[in-house]
């Protein structure tokens, strides 16, 4: 049945799925009952992917949830037994993650998929004529077609596999970048990039000649929009920007950039790792030439991402990292390369890992972007309210407002408190798991004045309880320290 | 955490002396010249066992920290809640003092930490052979981890401190992560710690001896490596610095009888039992052609510590004075090497120390 999985057509349609699973749809359940039925009350006539979401679902434990949260539980509520590592007990607190940013958990769905793989049908792909590895190069591919519908990509060969966002972006800046910049391009970045989205560029500015120029940060604790604008030029070359910032929580406009690029004739690189799992990302809309994202943080398996490159602009790279795969003919003098995506695959790729993407697409579809969007919205408002109650806590990023919107993520320091101590006692003594430290984003740290910070970052399977131990947790830790200054 | 144990251990030393309270060597079986100083034989060094990185129940050899350290373990260890413990982590922070802007350079940085730590490492200004550290974080619990380490290494001699093993901590019971990582703040710092420990040792060796400074026999089983190499330059400065001068570092004391050169050395009667004296004056003899020789069984001085264990027969120390023209043109560290490469033999069968000697006739005229 979880091979089946693979198979799936194209993922349906998000919206009737989540009316399907919204609470109001769904039969209350009568509070005595709670522990003998199971959340879901599957009904005959639904989508057969519906099913197969709810069946995997209630195929684990049911919940009993406590008397407040039957009439309404939350996506976490409902999401959190599909994820045993979840349940467990840390320093002997329950665990409680709040270090989505970094790495998203995986569901039983995911594991099940991964398991299967290796047991069932491992096999190289694309090259042997045997029963197991037509099958395994069907699942790879198949994994591709659903990294390709799940961000709307016109053709799935637009989709590479990389090892992670880090490696597509390298692939980029190397392919692409050495045989197009040269001495007196600039490349526009932001001040609050991840340290993967700028290094690789650094290392082509070096070789090519080419600079980098940065956009700073408005008082809002945003990047500078208007500084953007003025700072393209004709001599952008490319624009790399993210979509979502893993420490300020902010959203940037990623269609208006593009478009503004675009009339510059600069292409843009867009860093998708923070807003791929959390929201609906649809590259015909956004228009970006690249975009990159880690399968690690949607809930799949790590050493797995991807680049979406527009068809036309990966046919004129040239190879990043040569091998097994990525050719046509090999001499001894020389080599002719394969097409794209191919060109960009060398060696026995993550097989296991794409397939178990895919079901981890699978499974996020299941539930629908827009849902796990519009539940993070709530989360990261109570978040941040929740946040702003504690004295002498600062959060960084914008505050939200109706405009505004915040990822669910958290990046604050407590006034002369370090982070570290923070996060340790937080973890030691009452077994919450939050980030301190620069997040890979010095230069971003620097311009803030500062030299860390501790984030705590959400995903749909946390719930609005785990913030109150958050936060209570918090309080207590601060007074630890405090009491003792 | 094996906290009783671990303190079962501390109180029941293997050495039958009252618990010392001087620093140690590292045991490899080295020979330390000297007339003035002895060292104890300590237990096999943890150091030629693999780290355990995780290890629950830490076997860490308590008898090879400095005792400052020990103290400190104790007490971490008579508090047995995890919150206390930090509490008491914070408290050892809070007395550190604070370090001077001046040497929060580059240099002085923990790499790797995500807080940012400093630490320095001095010359005790009373006694130059030990090492004294300073430091300071922005983090409230790295800052009491860098206190600890602080007070518990400081006045220590520079090999005892590089030879700590970062497994003590787990007796602390803060289950702090030994696994080598470039976040690993308490590991970076220790290593640090010990680097400068050593680089300031090194300092010292190297401005005292002229030119070699290699390790040379009667280190049977030892495996060479940074700490043989420093502890023998450590003994070649001992012994070039004999003769009744007072040594460079100022005055060790070991065992709590601070035996220095003004001490007087009981001259015994006769031959050793076991013919060991009798060897020892034949081979320099043979060599040396000495116009003075004097070989002196000073055993029954080191007798009942962990050196002699198991040579009850004694002949394990000596005092060796002999005058000789081979002596000419060359420096003291030449002379002690040379006599010590003509006992080759007996190093290597049970002669442990040697407190030596060696002078030229017309030194021995004039003095």
């Amino acid at each position: 049945m979880m091979a089946s999985l693979c198979h799936c057509p194209a993922s349906p349609p998000h919206h009737s799925l989540s009316k399907l699973l919204s609470p109001l749809s769904r039969p209350r359940l009568h509070p005595l009952l709670s522990n003998v039925l199971p959340i879901f009350n599957p009904s005959p006539n639904r989508i057969r992917a519906g099913d197969q979401f709810r069946r995997l679902s209630s195929s684990s434990r049911s919940v009993a949830l406590p008397p407040e949260e039957l009439d309404s539980p939350s996506l976490g509520d409902l999401t959190r037994p599909d994820f045993p590592i979840l349940h467990q007990e840390v320093n002997g607190f329950n665990l409680v993650y709040l270090d989505n940013a970094a790495t998203s958990q995986k569901p039983t769905a995911v594991l099940k998929v991964l398991n299967k793989y290796y047991e069932s049908y491992n096999s190289n792909v694309h090259r042997a004529i045997h029963s197991l590895s037509a099958e395994a190069t069907d699942a790879y591919e198949q994994a591709r077609n659903k990294v390709a519908a799940f961000i709307n990509a016109s053709k799935h060969k637009e989709i590479v596999f990389t090892r992670n966002a880090t490696e597509a972006i390298n692939l980029v800046a190397y392919s692409w970048g050495l045989s197009n910049l040269r001495s007196g391009d600039e490349i526009l970045l932001t001040i609050a990039e991840h340290h993967s989205a700028i290094v690789p560029w650094q290392l082509v500015a070096q070789k090519t000649g080419a600079s980098l120029k940065f956009v700073g940060l408005t008082k809002e604790e945003v990047p500078d929009i208007e500084q953007l604008k003025e700072l393209l030029s004709v001599k952008t070359k490319i624009v790399v920007i993210h979509h979502v910032s893993n420490m300020l929580g902010s959203v940037l406009p990623i269609e208006d950039i593009v478009g503004w690029a675009h009339s510059v004739g600069a292409k843009v690189l867009v860093d998708a790792c923070q807003s791929v799992p959390h929201m609906v990302v649809d590259v015909q809309k956004l228009d970006p030439d690249f975009l990159v994202a880690s399968s690690h943080k949607m809930c799949g398996p790590t050493g797995m991402g991807f680049l979406y490159g527009k068809s036309e602009l990966l046919s004129a790279m040239p190879p990043f990292l040569g091998g097994g795969e990525m050719i046509a003919d090999v001499f001894q003098d020389y080599s002719t390369f394969a097409e794209p995506p191919s060109r960009f695959e060398a060696g026995t790729p993550a097989i296991g890992e794409a397939i178990g993407l895919g079901a981890a697409i699978d499974y996020l579809t299941g539930i629908g972007m827009q849902r796990i969007h519009d539940y993070e919205k709530e989360l990261a408002n109570y978040l941040y309210h929740s946040l702003l109650s504690i004295p002498n806590v600062h959060i960084y990023g914008p505050a939200p407002s109706e405009t505004v919107h915040r990822a669910a993520l958290c990046s604050f320091n407590v006034e002369n408190i370090h982070p570290t101590d923070i996060a340790t006692i937080l973890d030691k003594q009452h077994g919450v798991a939050i980030r301190s430290g620069h997040h890979c984003a010095q230069p971003l740290h620097r311009s803030l004045g500062i030299s860390a910070s501790a984030r705590a970052s959400l995903y749909y399977y946390n719930t609005k309880k785990e913030i109150d131990v958050f936060i209570r947790a918090l309080k207590d830790t601060i007074d630890f320290f405090t009491s003792f200054q | 955490m094996s906290s009783l144990s671990a303190s079962l251990r501390l109180f029941s030393p293997k050495l039958p002396q009252t618990f010392p309270k001087s620093p140690f060597f590292p045991s490899k079986p080295f020979l330390i010249f000297s007339s003035s100083i002895s060292f104890q034989r300590l237990p096999k060094s943890p150091l030629s066992e693999p780290l355990r990185a995780q290890q629950r129940e830490a076997e860490v050899d308590l008898c090879v920290l400095p005792p400052r350290l020990q103290e400190i373990i104790v007490l971490f260890q008579s508090v047995p809640e995890p919150k206390a413990k930090y509490q008491q982590l914070l408290h050892y922070g809070a007395q550190l003092p604070p370090l001077d802007p001046r040497f929060k350079t580059d240099d002085q940085r923990v790499r790797g930490c995500v807080s940012q730590v400093w630490v320095r490492a001095f010359r005790d200004a009373d006694d130059p052979a030990a090492v004294r550290f300073e430091a300071d974080s922005d983090s409230a619990l790295t800052k009491g981890l860098a206190a600890l380490l602080v007070f518990g290494l400081s006045g220590s001699l520079a090999p005892v401190i590089a030879s700590v093993p970062p497994g003590f901590v787990h007796l602390l019971g803060l289950q702090q992560s030994l696994t080598p990582s470039r976040n690993n703040g308490f590991l970076n710092m220790l290593k640090l710690m010990q680097q400068k420990a050593l680089q300031l040792y090194s300092q010292v060796g190297n401005s005292e001896i002229n030119g070699v400074s290699e390790s040379k026999g009667g280190n049977s089983g030892a495996k060479g490596g940074i700490l043989e190499d420093k502890i023998s330059i450590f003994r070649e400065v001992l012994s070039a610095n004999r003769s009744g001068d007072s040594l460079p570092y100022g005055h060790l004391k070991v065992d709590g009888h601070g035996m220095d050169s003004a001490d007087v050395v009981q001259k015994s009667s006769g031959g050793g039992i076991g013919g060991r004296r009798e060897r020892i004056r034949q081979g320099l003899e043979r060599e040396l052609s000495p116009v003075e020789l004097e070989v002196e069984d000073i055993s029954y001085q080191h007798a009942g510590h962990a050196g002699v264990r198991g040579n009850s027969d004694g002949e394990t120390h000596f005092n060796v004075r002999v005058v000789s023209k081979e002596f000419e043109g060359k420096s003291l560290v030449k002379r002690h090497r040379l006599v010590y490469d003509l006992l080759q033999e007996e190093l290597q069968t049970g002669l442990h120390a040697l407190s030596i000697v060696a002078k030229t006739p017309s030194e021995a005229q004039s003095s």
